[in-house]
């Protein structure tokens, strides 16, 4: 390799066609509600543990959308179900989580 | 004169049509079971986008159907298909056969309690849209404080939230809220203003204007995230929870007063109309039009019409073209055309 | 009486003979495969009490009075339980009677092993003794009254709604040919007995039948015919009663001396666990019981389905049914042989794995407390009218109350506890119980009724007394603290699943809520009350499946014409709230409003 004095960092783009999106094919077809998540925030703003962790079911649905790492995110829940109480498209986000949990490898 | 045609409701839509077939020529009976006519616009302030007093709009409307019968405090108590019309009894005895029917019956406003998290009838300083409008029209308000530092308006109570049975979006809350906020600020320039919205639905004409002016003369602070619970602290004050979703992250702020954005349901008032006279409901709870498109207007039943926001969410100059146009599609309808 | 077989032998005994061998052995093995299944605490605990004489006793007295008189069933329902008792405790007195009869008569015939089944084919009747009337009599009055009880199932069969028993599991094939061929065994003993009557003697049942028999029929050729049905029938019955739920016989009297022994089920398919799930007799009380089966939906995830899958083990169906269920616990409650519905599905849950770790996250909160510390729980922060009329009571009273998580909470750990991770929920229970001894309380008050089963049955809490604040409240009353006057309102209590069923407490929220207005009563409540359908048991329901499940309990709250509703739990308060009618209230807010 030729030295020119400066370094490439990694790209910041999320293309969509090199995502894998096996993951979340695999979860909707465990929990269809997932699909509905309209970015609203109401998950991430009641979450017990938002406060310590930043969790937030919108952004673990986002995340797995996008080809980020959410696993310390799902770590964190403690499954109290806030979320699902006020999850005005009435997602099952307790079962999203449980599911999620076992994907991962 | 010509046939009787009864209207059901005395809001803009049923003042509107009254007007324009007392015009044509019909016999028309007003029913409004208010005391007073003008429906949810006449406890309302002002209107965007001219920001036009709505007590001078609703005082045009009212003059205009002078000879109208207009029915106060009246109910219809049965409605039934007769002599190629309808028989109609009202609550204050009165009987009428109408060879139309005009349903006006409007929406109701969403009963913000039933979202008990924001707090409203709990905590002290929780009101909503109707309330700031009433109290914007000089009525007084305990609620509001005299001079508060923190204002927050929460966008789609009660809309597009399953949990509380109305999927639809109620249209107008988004820019009412603008226009609530940049009163506010212009009555309390010292106060921050927070608008927690999940999208910006400003689709009318001039609306994005409002929402230019609300950024950029009055530095209203809009937050993307829906509010999911209100506390209240030791000192009073309003402690609002809502996930800041453009960065991320959870964020909570200290209010002096909220307004919710009641939004608009389907008027359940009208349930024993709709089963008397046959009527469809459709599956968002309103009132269902022949179709969406070009018959909104159309019930599906002979000789009964619908204008305004008894099928769904509309603004006011929408409910007002419908009532021209269902005073016209009666007048065809009477006319055999 | 005499013997007439000259050998004691005939062929037609075969088949009784294989089938009984069969369930025996098969019972026996199953027997040995439980024990070996239990922990060797368990099984020392359970051979211990076979030698307490207490215990054992009183297992002699459960097996009596459930097994065979069925004493559960008819609290429930007579005629049911005068269906099932007078099949199982006639067909017993037939059997002991046989015995009597050969001890006897032919005492030397005892270790003959169908001997006492087969009695009237094999002895003549050379003399009438008082005795053998009375004992041939007391054959036929317990053969009529099983055949009674036939016909009652029979007419059940076909005419369900009489019994109030709206819906029954579907039964299998194999529990077709188990219950045909136990209808079969006892009209065909009649028959065989009345054939032979003229020879062994009889009483009212088969006496006058040999007579009419002989008019038309004849005896003696039919005698051996029905002999051998009956004979076949036996053995078909007991061939496949391991296959069926006929298999709960010989399954609840196991369980029911292990239970007395104080065993708990500790997985979901082993040991005790296999006991319980045998003991199922398929009779659907469940299904009747579940909310989830309004308007005949979900009725497969019952627990008599579960049971039945586990037999099975049917994976994918275990999984379905154990993740669905709301953990209501009605099931439990009305279950005639105590099938612990939803412990089960917790286990159940608890095999399944996760590969991503749990972490605990917030382990550095304190709070500090000198006498009373309130824990809202999560769910109260989506109410919080609960939390500020409980901090309003207090202050009235002028308790010294510190609130554990006034600005968001911590959970407690039971909706990880139901969801079946044990270890995790052990995690958040170990954080909390460290969190709240430090803070110095005495008294830790919690209000909302999930949170207070799982403080009541999984944390160790020394010097600190855990109470709910139904009961506290009340003493607040007893003790002159607050003084409350009764409201013209009258309310409809909806006992909550885990504040009723979960903690049995039932009285205490009549009693307060009818301190302050008046109170009236749901179609189904105390330990029949219908869950709400918001219950974080379920992991699978949809909240669009569960709105015809609240609405029908709310249809279940409305037959009482109360004006408003009150509970005693945020949950079941705000899923109501979604859908009523008319105002859903916590008691807390009912209580402060009434405060003088």
């Amino acid at each position: 390799m030729i030295d020119f004095g400066f370094t490439l960092s990694k790209s910041s783009t999320v293309d969509l066609n090199k995502i894998d999106h096996s993951r979340y094919d695999q979860l909707v077809k465990l929990v269809p509600t997932a699909r509905m998540c309209m970015n609203c925030g109401s998950c991430g703003a009641t979450c017990t543990v938002s406060e310590y962790k930043g969790m937030s079911v919108r952004k673990v649905l986002y995340g797995i959308q996008r080809g980020e790492d959410v696993k310390a995110m799902l770590s964190s829940c403690m499954l109290c179900g806030k979320c699902t109480m006020v999850c005005p498209r009435g997602i099952n986000t307790r079962n999203l989580i449980l599911n999620l949990c076992k994907l991962y490898d | 004169m010509k046939e009787n045609v009864v209207i059901i409701g005395g809001g803009v839509a049923g003042l509107e049509a009254a007007k324009n077939l007392h015009r044509l020529g019909y016999q028309t009976f007003l029913v409004e079971k208010n005391k007073k006519l003008g429906g949810h616009v006449a406890i309302w302030h002002k209107l965007f986008p001219d920001m036009a007093s709505t007590k001078a709009i609703i005082k045009e409307m009212v003059d205009d159907i002078k000879d109208v019968t207009v029915f106060l405090d009246t109910q219809v108590k049965t409605i039934e298909s007769a002599y190629g019309g309808y028989q109609i009894a009202f609550s204050n005895g009165v009987n009428v056969h109408a060879k139309a029917v005009l349903v006006a019956s409007g929406f109701e406003l969403f009963e913000a309690a039933k979202k008990e998290e924001y707090g409203y009838g709990i905590y002290d300083h929780v009101i909503t849209n109707a309330d700031l409008e009433a109290w914007m029209n000089g009525n007084k308000d305990q609620r509001i404080p005299a001079a508060p530092k923190a204002i927050g308006f929460v966008h789609c109570v009660g809309s597009r939230d399953l949990k509380a049975g109305n999927s639809q979006c109620s249209k107008v809350c988004c820019m009412t809220a603008i226009k609530q906020a940049i009163e506010m600020k212009e009555r309390f320039p010292n106060a921050e203003v927070y608008c927690f919205y999940m999208d910006l639905r400003l689709f009318g004409k001039k609306y994005e204007d409002f929402y230019i002016n609300a950024q950029r003369d009055f530095g209203i602070h809009f937050v993307r995230g829906r509010v999911s619970e209100v506390s209240e602290t030791i000192d009073g004050h309003l402690q609002v929870k809502a996930e800041d979703t453009l960065i991320g992250r959870p964020l909570k702020v200290q209010l002096d007063m909220l307004v919710l954005m009641a939004g608009m349901v389907a008027n359940n008032q009208i349930k024993p109309i709709v089963e008397q006279a046959k009527l469809e409901i459709d599956s968002d709870g309103f009132l269902k039009s022949s179709d969406n498109i070009t018959h909104i207007i159309e019930s599906g039943r002979d000789g009964i019409f619908y204008a305004g926001a008894c099928t769904g969410t509309k603004t006011v100059p929408e409910t007002v073209a419908e009532a021209r146009a269902a005073a016209l599609a009666i007048h065809d309808y009477i006319s055999g055309l | 009486m005499i013997d007439r077989i000259p050998s004691g032998f005939h062929p037609f005994v075969i088949p009784f003979l294989v089938g009984m061998a069969f369930v025996l052995l098969y019972c026996f093995g199953a027997m040995i495969r439980v024990l070996y299944e239990l922990s060797w605490q368990d099984r020392k605990k359970f051979f211990l009490s076979l030698l307490n004489p207490k215990i054992l006793l009183k297992d002699i007295k459960d097996i009596f009075l459930n097994c065979l008189i069925h004493v559960p069933l008819w609290k429930r329902n007579k005629l049911f339980g005068y269906m099932h008792s007078s099949i199982a405790f006639g067909w017993f007195m037939i059997i002991l009677l046989g015995h009597i009869e050969v001890l006897l008569f032919v005492p030397g015939r005892i270790n003959l092993f169908y001997y006492p089944i087969f009695f009237n084919y094999f002895v003549a009747e050379d003399d009438v003794t008082l005795r053998g009337s009375l004992l041939f009599f007391l054959m036929d009055f317990f053969l009529l009254l099983i055949m009674s009880g036939i016909a009652i199932a029979i007419f059940r069969r076909i005419k369900n709604h009489v019994f109030g028993v709206k819906r029954m599991a579907r039964p299998t094939f194999l529990n077709l040919v188990g219950l045909y061929s136990l209808w079969a065994i006892f009209p065909l003993r009649w028959l065989a007995e009345s054939f032979t009557a003229h020879i062994s003697g009889g009483s009212f049942m088969t006496i006058p039948a040999n007579w009419l028999f002989r008019q038309f029929l004849g005896n003696e050729l039919n005698m051996l015919p029905t002999w051998w049905a009956y004979s076949i029938a036996l053995c078909v019955f007991m061939c496949v009663l391991p296959f069926t739920r006929y298999m709960h016989i010989p399954a609840e009297m196991l369980l029911i001396p292990m239970r007395n022994a104080g065993l708990k089920v500790r997985s979901s398919r082993k040991g005790f666990a296999r006991v319980e799930f045998f003991s199922c007799p398929n009779c659907g009380v469940c299904i009747d019981a579940c909310p989830m089966t309004v308007d005949n939906g979900n009725v497969k995830d019952c627990t008599v389905y579960l049971t039945r899958q586990l037999r099975r083990n049917n994976e994918e169906r275990i999984q379905e049914i154990s993740d669905k269920c709301l953990l209501c616990g009605k099931c439990e409650a009305l279950c005639q042989v105590g099938v612990e519905g939803p412990g089960l599905r917790i286990l159940e849950r608890a095999r399944r794995d996760y590969t991503v770790p749990f972490l605990y996250p917030a382990g550095d909160k304190k709070v500090e407390s000198r006498k009373v510390l309130y824990f809202a729980g999560c769910m109260t922060h989506l109410t919080p009218a609960i939390g500020r009329s409980v901090e309003a009571i207090m202050k009235k009273a002028g308790i010294d109350f510190t609130w554990l998580d006034e600005q968001g909470g911590l959970c407690c750990g039971r909706p990880m506890f139901t969801a079946g991770r044990i270890a995790e929920a052990k995690a958040i229970v170990a954080n909390m119980e460290k969190l709240i001894l430090e803070s110095g309380c005495d008294t830790l008050l919690v209000s909302c009724p999930i949170c207070y089963k799982m403080f009541r049955e999984q944390y160790n809490l020394p010097g600190v007394e855990i109470v709910n604040y139904i009961p506290f409240i009340n003493n607040l009353i007893n003790t002159g603290r607050i003084k409350v006057e009764k409201s013209d309102i009258c309310y409809v209590y909806h006992d909550p699943c885990e504040l009723g069923r979960g903690c049995g407490m039932y009285e205490e929220p009549r009693k307060l809520l009818g301190r302050s207005a008046g109170i009236a009563e749901a179609g189904h409540n105390r330990e029949e009350s219908i869950c709400c359908g918001g219950s974080l048991g379920s992991l699978s329901l949809d909240f669009s499946q569960r709105e015809n499940m609240t609405k029908a309990a709310l249809n279940d709250l409305y037959t009482s014409n109360a004006d408003a509703i009150a509970t005693a739990c945020p949950l079941c308060q705000a899923t109501f709230a979604r859908y009523a009618d008319r105002p859903v209230k916590d008691i807390a807010e009912i209580v402060n409003n009434q405060i003088l």
